[in-house]
């Protein structure tokens, strides 16, 4: 089973293997951010905040440019806060202005109030280069994979050490 | 008959099929072969070249962010595709799953490059010259039994068999049976094969009922002993 690993070029081509599936994932992962022009273009919905259009575990597919119009009210937007790690996906319900420098608001459909109580202190507002992208796209449920992921981090552990020692240990 | 070498499952195909290709540098190197690790070198750096741009991409996008560095990434992108592309045809195309190249110790230089495939691929293999089931050079257990492996190599690379005739005569003793069933054709195609002076292909296959019908007798007393 380690026979392998005595051969110096056949052990760094096991490692190649095993770091391309990584790379190419994050490759992937990159191309699809260039492409959409979005630091994270496929995002998790962790809250209810936007049931019944999305529930915890859905996966949203984003687009962040605007080749056509504007971002608009009625949109479904994932935006980020000042100091704040995590996006929140909300839908824009009034908009001030036009171009970079509208004034957005944003609620949650299934919240009462509007958002003002969760962007940062002293911010009434987003503008245009809060938001990382507008949700063209979803697929129900499949994103829970990552809601356990991260809720228990010991499983990214755990699939991280099994996947390396399968590809290390067995060759094609 | 077993040698020292640890076993293997054989069930695992690919490890019969790794075991085996292990064994063609061994034997073909300590008959002076001078192997040349081309192939494997440029797929290395190709591989390695590409996993280095990503790892450069991961660094300057975890550091600086993903707006001030996104044309850098595209750019990123773009040359690991390259890079990426280039190794994967280097591997259907160049490569071809050759497990050796190397020169003889004779006065024509001979190369050899020997390209070995299980079943499923075989169709696909072009200069196929060989087929032979895996039971000829593993035991029931599981264990590389090097004399026949070699001898089968020796019988039908003629290069091989000029360096080592010793193997070549043990090969006509013990696999007699054998050959009238494979002679004709192979013997032909090795002849193309040697003409031409550079590609011959062995295809190693499987023979899955002898496999299964030679385990169980062995497998039993093993398990008593473990």
């Amino acid at each position: 089973m380690f026979s392998s690993l005595q051969n110096p070029r056949q052990a760094a081509a096991q490692l190649m293997n095993f770091g391309l599936i990584l790379s190419t994932a994050f490759m992937m992962w990159k191309g699809l951010s260039v492409i959409t022009d979005s630091p994270s273009p496929i995002v998790v919905v962790l809250s209810g905040s936007m049931e019944p259009a999305f529930q915890r575990g859905d996966l949203l597919v984003l687009w962040n440019r605007n080749l056509y119009s504007e971002t608009n009210v009625g949109e479904i937007v994932v935006y980020n806060v000042k100091d704040k790690d995590i996006p929140i996906v909300h839908r824009v319900v009034r908009k001030f202005g036009i171009g970079p420098d509208a004034k957005l608001l944003t609620k949650g459909d299934n919240n009462l109030s509007d958002d003002t109580e969760l962007y940062a202190r002293g911010q009434d507002y987003l503008v245009r280069k809060d938001i990382i992208g507008s949700v063209v796209g979803f697929i129900p449920f499949v994103g829970y994979v990552t809601i356990m992921l991260s809720e228990h981090p010991w499983l990214k552990t755990a699939m991280l050490g099994i996947m390396g020692l399968v590809v290390v240990l067995q060759r094609e | 008959m077993a040698s020292t070498q640890e076993k293997i499952t054989v069930y695992n195909l690919a490890d019969l099929k790794n075991t085996s290709d292990d064994a063609i540098p061994n034997y073909l190197n300590s008959l002076k072969f001078s192997q040349s690790h081309r192939l494997t070198d440029v797929r290395l750096a190709l591989g390695y070249a590409a996993f280095v741009v990503a790892g450069a991409c991961f660094l300057w996008d975890y550091k600086l962010g993903f707006e001030s560095t996104k044309y850098y990434t595209a750019a990123a992108v773009a040359l690991y595709t390259l890079l990426n592309g280039a190794l994967t045809l280097w591997i259907f195309y160049v490569e071809k799953g050759a497990v050796y190249e190397g020169t003889a110790p004779d006065a024509d230089r001979t190369t050899i490059r020997i390209t070995t495939a299980t079943p499923s691929a075989t169709e696909e293999l072009r200069n196929t010259v060989l087929t032979r089931p895996f039971t000829e050079w593993f035991d029931g257990a599981g264990h590389f039994v090097a004399a026949p492996f070699q001898a089968m190599l020796a019988s039908s690379i003629p290069v091989v068999g000029r360096l080592d005739p010793k193997r070549v005569a043990a090969a006509a003793t013990e696999t007699s049976s054998f050959e009238s069933k494979y002679s004709a054709e192979i013997l032909q195609a090795l002849e193309n094969a040697e003409s031409a002076a550079e590609v011959i292909s062995t295809a190693t296959s499987v023979d899955a009922a002898a496999t299964t019908t030679g385990t169980p007798a062995k497998k039993g007393g093993k398990r008593r002993k473990a």
